[in-house]
């Protein structure tokens, strides 16, 4: 049987889907009389507009042919001096007070979403490095016969998934945040790893004990310690066998950072309501806010399965 | 001080009143007691469930005993100031599953404990292996995975492995149970090997032929219990007047 012109009919049939399934939703919106404005997005994505110039303090200026603006301030602080302006506003010997605009550049900066994006990215990675250390080391301690370990292991555990994140978020923040004096983002990143570590090491301890007991036996036999039996044997196998999961847990750790907007952290998600409220581009602004998510998690996933195939490759 | 004096220099492991009782309450020893000799190769042999498995694993602790003692080259296994680790290092063990580590090559498999455990040198270790897996007949496998590999070539790689460490004996729990029939052979030469060389063996079979060729010392255990320990002629010969002994030989012939 040859099967391929039977698959290719099941393509096609899933490219018409996914254009019928377009199609609905622009004629859905069509009906509601939204007026689509894409344009009002790509500042927020790439800001050009120019760059303010602002004094820092009260001062004397001086400006030359060239347009540079020296400063020199009344309180003795050393003088600015300003080159490079493309709009000086304002002229020689002016009184300049703090908080004066004084002149404009031209500049491309990164605008608002993609500022959110970095501080989404940044409070993800931290989160996920320390989830995976409080994982790995809640995993060992859940499946030790020591009581206390294992005890405090699953306290733990229970305590963190029987609760919601967002509860959790606040806790920290309001209550050991003030205790520790801890700023918002260290109280997002240690809400965000406690939370993931406790899901990370339920999916490790699965992993650890989804390996045949004869491979810790085979290297226990040859003289290791149950540390180094662990390290060289035993986990190296399970990381591997808890990869798939493992990406997805991860995937939820970055879509689960969104909740740090609660405490003020400006993630996508805060840049995004931010960005609504000044733009009033509602349904564009969350769409592009969705697909920044999205280049996030599809990166993510995609390396975690380049890893995967790579690790195929040694061992079937 | 004492302890060692007490037993002679040619005893590689004691066993005194050897008990195994599991929390289950299963007694899977009962005062087993034997001495095996350097340089001795002891076969077990025995109904499954009699405990020859359980009483091997004892002799390098995979197995905690619940009373008795065990001496290996003159150390008493359950003394406080024991290094279990390292009395392992000089006792080699093989399975009847091979639990060969399937993340690594065969080079590595045989290189890990050495590097690992013994903290040699990595130019040693690798031309020591290329040796061992060359013994083993299969210097052309070095850099493949296990499970790329036959059971009887498995089998043969993890006895590799267990020599990499230098050990002055070696526990064999059921080698050949686990490979097709084609390729028990190749597994017992290479233990033919050994045991020619001098090594001293310890092994759990059901290969009687094995046991009649190559065994000093055959032992046979029915429920926890040493019921029979001689040289193979008394065992195999056609007079064994051991009713249970006669009884297992017979079922399995």
């Amino acid at each position: 049987m040859n099967e391929k012109p039977n698959k290719l009919k099941w393509h096609v049939l899933f490219i018409i889907t996914i254009g019928l399934i377009s199609a609905g939703i622009y004629s859905a919106s069509q009906t509601i009389n939204y007026k689509w404005q894409w344009h009002l997005v790509l500042p927020y994505i790439v800001d050009t507009s120019p760059i303010d110039i602002i004094a820092q303090g009260d001062a004397s200026a001086a400006v030359d042919a060239e347009g540079v603006i020296t400063l020199t301030f009344d309180n003795g602080a050393p003088s600015r001096v300003i080159t490079g302006a493309d709009q000086v506003l304002i002229s020689d010997g002016d009184l300049i007070f703090e908080g004066d605009l004084l002149a404009r550049k031209e500049g491309v900066r990164s605008g608002v979403l993609i500022d959110g994006l970095y501080m989404t990215l940044k409070i993800s990675v931290i989160s996920l490095f320390f989830s995976i250390i409080i994982g790995l080391m809640t995993a060992l301690m859940r499946i030790s016969d020591n009581p206390f370990s294992k005890n405090l292991s699953i306290l733990y555990i229970e305590i963190i998934r029987g609760t919601p994140l967002l509860v959790q978020i606040f806790i920290v923040y309001f209550f050991l945040g003030t205790i520790f004096d801890l700023d918002r983002f260290t109280s997002g990143v240690v809400a965000l790893s406690v939370f993931t570590g406790a899901y990370v090491a339920e999916i490790l301890r699965s992993g650890i004990q989804s390996i045949s007991a004869g491979q810790m036996e085979a290297a226990r036999s040859l003289g290791m310690t149950y540390t180094k039996a662990m390290t060289y044997v035993i986990l190296p196998q399970a990381f591997k066998r808890t990869l798939p999961p493992m990406a997805g847990q991860l995937i939820n750790l970055i879509k689960d950072s969104s909740l740090v907007s609660v405490i003020s952290i400006t993630d996508l998600t805060k840049a995004g309501r931010e960005v609504v409220s000044g733009s009033f581009a509602t349904f564009e602004v969350w769409f592009t806010v969705a697909g920044l998510y999205l280049v996030l998690t599809f990166t993510l996933s995609w390396g975690i399965q380049r890893i995967e195939k790579r690790l195929a490759n040694n061992d079937r | 001080m004492t302890d060692k004096q007490k037993y002679t220099g040619n005893d590689m492991i004691v066993t005194n009143d050897v008990d195994k009782i599991y929390p289950n309450g299963c007694h899977a020893l009962k005062k087993v007691t034997t001495n095996i000799q350097r340089g001795e190769v002891v076969v077990i042999i025995g109904p499954s469930g009699s405990g020859k498995s359980t009483y091997l694993r004892t002799l390098n602790q995979l197995e905690t005993i619940s009373s008795g003692e065990i001496i290996v080259d003159g150390v008493k296994m359950y003394a406080d100031d024991t290094n279990i680790n390292k009395l392992r290092e000089n006792i080699g063990m093989v399975f009847q599953s091979f639990n060969l580590f399937p993340h690594l090559s065969v080079r590595e498999n045989v290189m890990l404990a050495p590097l690992k455990v013994a903290g040699r040198s990595k130019a040693d270790v690798i031309s020591e292996a290329e040796v061992l897996l060359t013994r083993v007949g299969l210097a052309e496998k070095m850099d493949i995975y296990p499970n790329q590999l036959s059971g009887g070539q498995q089998q043969r790689v993890a006895i590799a492995r267990a020599l990499a460490m230098k050990p002055d004996m070696m526990l064999f729990d059921e080698p050949t149970s686990a490979l097709d029939p084609e390729m028990v052979g190749e597994v017992l030469d290479v233990m033919k090997s050994l045991a020619a060389e001098g090594m001293t063996m310890v092994v759990v079979t059901h290969e009687m032929g094995f046991a009649n060729e190559v065994a000093d010392r055959v032992l046979f255990m029915e429920d926890g219990v040493l019921l029979v320990d001689d040289i193979p002629e008394n065992i195999f010969g056609k007079v064994t007047n051991h009713v249970r002994l006669q009884k297992f030989l017979s079922n399995i012939r």
